[in-house]
């Protein structure tokens, strides 16, 4: 059952459906008008109307289900199309359409039809699995490219979706270096395996569970509906006696229960996913007495840290206001490796040459070299270890390197 | 296993959680009695409770507090709640059913008055208090065992949750049972026609119903924000939660709401234990259809005029 969504698509289809159809009216009529005037139009998916072409992005911008990772990815996205308007490295200026699909799979459709509809040249996003895979069929059937930054679940690139990649390792590579970790590291032999029931937290905690079996730890595994009352949960987890917790879900949903596990009394080790990897978690747990120690892994690197990606840390916060967050360098560097793209175009780029260039694209990025196999995964398969310390979160570093 | 090892601090969670439902089902409750309305903005009512206690107390003390000053914020972040909710109830009745019913409109427009309400209010909550969720300062390390019962440990957060709850619905049972506002109440509930006859002022007895279940949502809010955090979507599970706690103890019945709402905790307890915290709702609603098989107007019947 999921409660909250129902109303929050009643309220979709409610907030939706006048803005959309005036839109469609629009566009309708802008076509027709086209049309009559001359054969002057690019007749394409070409999303060009006086000099400018528009990247469409699609993630939770609101709503209960850990808005931050969205944000954090629109930023970077806003900055790499600053940095490529302002030095003009293309012959049109970009513009950029941000869809909000609140994570949720039954908004996902609605919000990437918005952007279809608003012809962008291709979409950075979405963000959450579960949404990916209830919009991917649009952007396939409208043959426009989507490359997400943070869509882990493992089986989004067997679904056939003709337009999809993503520049982040799918949870497969997360689950086996989190269980690794959990067994050789932290020396947990009984682990509670929790998840969300979302696309995303189930994909992750299979391929968890699958590799602690193979590690030998015991596993007791419970999937929860997203409610925030964690109360009896809580007494749940602590009558198993387990000496590691991993959540499979999203931060919104972790702090809450972090916070109940820690009030019931859980003396064990706490750790989530990338979904979890970000400072709102400690907000939402209640400060560092209570986040404090957790661990948290992510196919992603922290840029903050790192002193290759400096520029980009001071030229993000100057436009943004705010430090780079989980995704934001995954969705800078997907931005940039379409502009490099887009390079390659001219000045009346298609949306079907974007797909077929952006498949082939070699590009060294800030976080990785982006460059996809046949099935659209990233190349590399980097885990990293973020551990909550001080009420501050610091990266461990590579999981790999710390096995050693 | 261990289900069995785990009995008691799972029916102490469960009455803890039930409680809060029981608080919020009450307001269902008594605005069915007297308007045969299901208030679906009860929820917003209950989450403005929840911001306004947790913006006044982490105001005061953003740092945390703890022993007698905490206990002195705890009671003031209630107030504030209490207070703002019936604000929020207030204005609720005066600008979404009020006009409906001067114009005497079909009971169906209050139920679409009712939606567009809370739609408003939880967006409107969204857009000034921000879409993440807000943390309450830390005003007590809940890790300490206070008591036990059998095996289950008693912490603050179970004393607080639990013990307010309980006065809340002892005061509210006490409010319709023996006072000239109760009496009013049940009399409006029982035929609002005759009750007007006998001078009973019936417009100022739905907005003083209307004002109650406000109190109660907003203190219910804060206690709710306190533990769990407040965000402008935290009435929306609470909310369908204490609808049902209403609907199974017999909506429009106080002592049902009360009985559902803490029936339906540990129901939900119990059922996210043996059968996996995915079948949470599952469990709770199976029982809800059960119940009204064999009682179809809830466990303790309907009418709040005759049972209450």
């Amino acid at each position: 059952m999921r409660l909250r969504t129902t109303r929050a698509t009643a309220g979709v289809v409610g907030v939706m459906v006048l803005p959309l159809a005036l839109a469609a009216c629009g566009s309708s009529s802008k076509g027709k008008a086209t049309t009559s005037t001359g054969p002057s139009s690019s007749g394409s998916t070409a999303a060009q109307t006086g000099g400018t072409v528009t990247i469409g992005f699609q993630g939770p911008l609101s709503g209960p289900n850990s808005p931050q990772l969205g944000i954090n990815g629109v930023d970077g996205v806003k900055l790499a199309i600053d940095q490529a308007n302002k030095s003009k490295a293309l012959p049109y200026t970009l513009k950029l359409d941000q869809s909000d699909d609140q994570g949720t799979p039954d908004q996902g459709p609605t919000a990437a039809r918005k952007l279809v509809d608003d012809k962008v040249i291709a979409v950075v996003g979405p963000m959450f699995s579960g949404a990916t895979k209830a919009s991917e069929p649009v952007f396939s059937q409208a043959g426009i490219l989507s490359v997400s930054p943070s869509a882990t679940n493992p089986a989004l690139t067997t679904l056939g979706f003709k337009t999809f990649v993503r520049v982040i390792a799918p949870d497969t590579v997360q689950g086996k270096a989190a269980a690794d970790y959990m067994v050789k590291k932290l020396n947990a032999k009984k682990v509670f395996s929790l998840d969300d029931n979302s696309d995303y937290g189930t994909g992750l905690s299979k391929a968890l569970e699958a590799e602690l079996k193979v590690d030998g730890a015991t596993v007791t595994h419970d999937g929860i509906n997203p409610t925030k009352i964690y109360t009896s949960e809580a007494s749940k987890i602590i009558g198993d006696n387990p000496d590691a917790v991993y959540y499979s879900g999203y931060y919104s949903e972790f702090g809450p229960l972090a916070k109940a596990l820690k009030g019931a009394g859980y003396k064990g080790q706490l750790l989530s996913g990338d979904g979890s990897n970000d400072d709102q978690f400690i907000k939402d747990a209640g400060g560092a007495s209570i986040a404090d120690g957790a661990y948290l892994t992510c196919a992603c690197g922290d840029s903050n840290s790192d002193p290759k990606a400096a520029a980009f840390v001071t030229a993000y916060k100057a436009l943004n206001g705010a430090a780079p967050g989980t995704y934001s360098g995954e969705a800078y560097d997907a931005t940039n490796a379409l502009i490099q793209v887009l390079k390659g175009l001219g000045d009346k780029p298609t949306a079907s040459a974007v797909v077929d260039a952006y498949k082939k694209v070699d590009y060294v990025g800030l976080t990785k070299t982006i460059k996809f196999t046949d099935s659209g995964e990233v190349q590399g398969d980097a885990v990293y270890v973020y551990k909550v310390e001080n009420g501050k979160r610091v990266v461990l570093g590579l999981i790999s390197d710390l096995l050693k | 296993m261990g289900f069995y090892h785990q009995f008691w601090q799972l029916t102490v969670d469960g009455l803890s959680t039930g409680s809060l439902y029981a608080v919020i089902a009450l307001g269902y409750t008594l605005v069915y009695g007297v308007l045969q309305l299901i208030n679906f903005a009860h929820s917003e009512v209950f989450m403005f409770g929840g911001f306004a206690g947790i913006f006044v107390v982490r105001g005061i003390a953003p740092g945390g507090a703890s022993g007698w000053s905490s206990v002195g914020l705890i009671a003031f972040g209630l107030i504030c709640g209490a207070v703002a909710g019936a604000v929020a109830a207030f204005t609720l009745e005066r600008t979404a059913y009020a006009p409906l019913r001067r114009r005497g409109a079909p009971k169906l427009a209050y139920l679409i008055s009712a939606i567009g309400a809370s739609y408003f209010a939880f967006n409107l909550a969204g857009k000034e208090f921000g879409r993440q969720s807000v943390n309450g300062p830390n005003l007590y390390d809940n890790q300490t065992v206070l008591f036990h019962i059998f095996s289950a440990k008693i912490r603050i957060q179970t004393v607080l949750i639990f013990g307010v709850a309980i006065s809340m619905l002892i005061i509210l049972d006490r409010l319709v049972n023996a006072t000239r506002l109760g009496k009013a109440i049940r009399a409006v509930a029982q035929d609002s026609d005759t009750a007007s006859l006998m001078g009973v002022n019936v417009n100022r007895v739905i907005v003083l119903t209307f004002i109650v279940g406000g109190l109660l949502a907003g203190a219910g809010g804060f206690l709710y924000a306190q533990v769990f955090n407040a965000s402008y979507t935290m009435g929306f599970i609470p909310g369908i939660k204490a609808f049902t706690a209403a609907v199974l103890g017999g909506i429009g019945n106080v002592r049902g709401a009360m009985l559902g709402g803490l029936l339906l905790g540990v129901v939900e307890a119990y059922g996210g234990d043996l059968l996996g915290a995915s079948y949470i709702d599952v469990t709770a609603f199976l029982v809800l259809v059960l119940v009204l098989l064999f009682r179809p107007s809830g466990l303790l019947g309907e009418r709040l005029g005759r049972t209450a």
